[in-house]
């Protein structure tokens, strides 16, 4: 029946129009604008075709120095929340999956419940201890709390990818005399890097996004990008949108090709999470 | 490290392998019990993620719930008040009608997105051209920040300016007066709330509709059965575990909903698009009311807890299709 054929295909060719519209329109409407003349940017209908201009770029330059020192703070922060989040997820995920006990157990269920606290119940409490730690406005407490929000992901995804690492590897390394460190080490490590990588895109879209942490504990020194975006949009003399959108594709352009290029690994990493609580 | 052995063992290459036994180390010169040399062993890798675990989330959350017992703020000493500050929290029309926002967001955003994905994934899995360009397409969304993604909407719903709106205006389409009509606010947050997080619900499915194998809908397409039916008997039955995994997770990120709110009307106007995670925000860092602010928070922890214990319950008595 060729008639329905053609029907449910273009049925599907709309579906998946649709999707792309919806996915990508708002992103590549961001990318556009940031390039437009400013009378382009509010034209209606908008303007596909236009005479492109890196003038907001040297404003964003000129008039918001800092949104690069948000940048680098989002940089550092974000790779110093992932080195941590993975070594401690490596290691307490080659724990979980090579043993088993009943406080084991127990604690791999602690490690999902503990995932169920809102982060803003703990900003709270924390706020003050920060403050007398003299943690505020550093890097390292925003490192603490991104980390902290993914080692209960992160361990048990590393669990499940090494799980998958045959025992008997292992097995004759211990009889061979080697210590847990260098069976991780020289052994496991190697095997689990799709399961390291998958981890590691949680962590950096998390932290070189965030917003609510960043917005609680920064103020100044450790700022981070997103808090810089967020200050442009709420400018009390009117919104610039064209240094606006000039910034946002700074910061998104390199955590989508990051995502684009790992979307394997991310895929995995929820798959496996997923299935495994 | 050498394995000397203290317990008779001849010649250690000669231990039984084929029945090997995980966890279990050559014994050291001093007899210490397995257990106890195991749980040291074990120390240095599970060390640093409880660590961080308990001083971050675990203990500040215990405290937050000391706090709600206690009135308090900056530099004031806590004074013990029992329940007081849940019935004051409880009591508030603010707090009522941020509790309502929230339950109408997580509502119709989760389930909303939990259909678009189920469609998209059966989509993707009948087989499409260029399926990984479009896979990538689809996952883009995940890796922009919520504060991008306020600042976007923002624009493309401008009501005079955005893109959105006069594309509804030319239509003659009613537009989103977000700015001052609430219940456009709560319509606008969900829209962007399932924009963000669509590739995650999408995925999670998509995997699992994959994981089915194509057997089961041969032999439903031999028995004569239509799509509807093998949809019905086979698919939406599979689905089922993945579907409520999905819908937990959501429910549980969308109640702690902040970011979007926040940056996009405040809670405003007149605190009539607040959810509670901007009223706990308010009442900590606004107007120093720690008290109420904590027992806001530990009335999300619990809400939390429930929903995934009522989670749980739903797949015993599905006889755990999923073991954890």
């Amino acid at each position: 029946m060729p008639i329905e054929r053609l029907l449910a295909m273009g049925g599907r060719l709309v579906a998946v129009a649709l999707i792309l519209i919806w996915s990508l329109f708002p992103i590549a409407f961001v990318l556009m604008s940031s390039l437009k003349p400013a009378k382009d940017i509010f034209a209606a209908p908008p303007k596909f075709i236009f005479e492109p201009t890196m003038r907001h770029y040297l404003e964003l330059i000129a008039k918001w120095g800092g949104f690069f020192d948000g940048l680098l703070n989002s940089f550092i922060v974000t790779v110093g929340a992932t080195m941590l989040a993975v070594v401690t997820s490596v290691a307490a995920g080659y724990i979980y999956s090579r043993h088993s006990g009943r406080f084991l157990n127990a604690s791999a269920v602690f490690l999902i419940v503990v995932r169920l606290i809102p982060p803003i119940a703990i900003t709270l409490p924390l706020f003050p201890v920060v403050n007398w730690l003299r943690l505020n406005d550093t890097h390292l407490v925003l490192i603490l709390l991104y980390a902290t929000f993914f080692v209960s992901l992160g361990t048990l995804l590393m669990r499940t990818f090494i799980d998958q690492v045959p025992r008997e590897l292992d097995e004759a390394a211990l009889i061979d005399g080697a210590s847990r460190f260098t069976i991780m080490r020289s052994i496991i490590l190697p095997i689990v890097a799709p399961g390291i990588l998958a981890v590691s895109v949680f962590v950096v879209v998390f932290a070189w996004n965030e917003f609510l942490f960043a917005f609680v504990f920064t103020a100044t020194r450790a700022k981070t990008a997103p808090l810089v975006i967020s200050e442009m949009i709420g400018s009390i003399d009117g919104v610039d949108w064209g240094i606006l959108f000039a910034a946002a594709t700074v910061q998104l352009v390199p955590v989508l090709l990051f995502v684009a290029f790992m979307h394997r690994y991310l895929v995995a990493g929820l798959t496996a999470g997923a299935t495994k609580g | 490290m050498s394995a000397i052995h203290a317990n008779a063992m001849p010649d250690e290459r000669r231990v039984d392998r084929r029945s090997p036994q995980p966890g279990r180390t050559p014994a050291r010169i001093i007899r210490i019990p397995e257990r106890v040399r195991n749980a040291l062993g074990f120390f240095p890798f599970l060390a640093p993620v409880h660590l961080l675990l308990l001083s971050i989330i675990v203990i500040p959350a215990f405290y937050v719930g000391w706090l709600s017992l206690n009135t308090s703020s900056f530099g004031q000493a806590p004074v013990y008040v029992g329940l007081a500050n849940y019935v004051k929290v409880l009591a508030d029309p603010a707090f009522r009608e941020a509790l309502i926002n929230t339950g109408i967001i997580v509502v119709v955003a989760v389930h909303l997105e939990l259909a678009v994905a189920l469609g998209m994934a059966l989509l993707f899995a009948g087989g499409l051209p260029g399926r990984r360009f479009l896979l990538v397409a689809v996952l883009a969304p995940y890796a922009i920040s919520e504060v991008t993604a306020v600042a976007m909407w923002r624009f493309l719903f401008d009501p005079d300016i955005g893109p959105v709106t006069m594309a509804l205006r030319a239509l003659h389409l009613p537009i989103l007066e977000w700015s001052y009509v609430p219940s456009h606010g709560l319509l606008i947050i969900a829209l962007l709330t399932i924009w963000l997080h669509l590739p995650f619900t999408f995925v999670i499915l998509y995997a699992a509709r994959l994981a089915i194998p194509g057997e089961f809908y041969e032999a439903a397409k031999v028995d004569g059965a239509t799509t509807l039916q093998s949809f019905r008997r086979v698919t939406l039955p599979l689905l089922g575990p993945a579907m409520l995994i999905a819908l937990l997770f959501r429910y549980i990120f969308a109640f702690r909903l902040f970011s979007e709110v926040w940056l996009m009307t405040q809670g405003g106007p007149a605190r009539s698009t607040e959810v509670v995670a901007v009223y706990l925000y308010q009442e900590a860092f606004r107007f120093n009311a720690f008290g109420t602010a904590a027992a806001t928070a530990w009335i999300m922890v619990l809400i939390s807890l429930l929903l995934a214990a009522g989670y749980v319950l739903i797949l015993r008595r599905q006889g755990g299709a999923h073991a954890h």
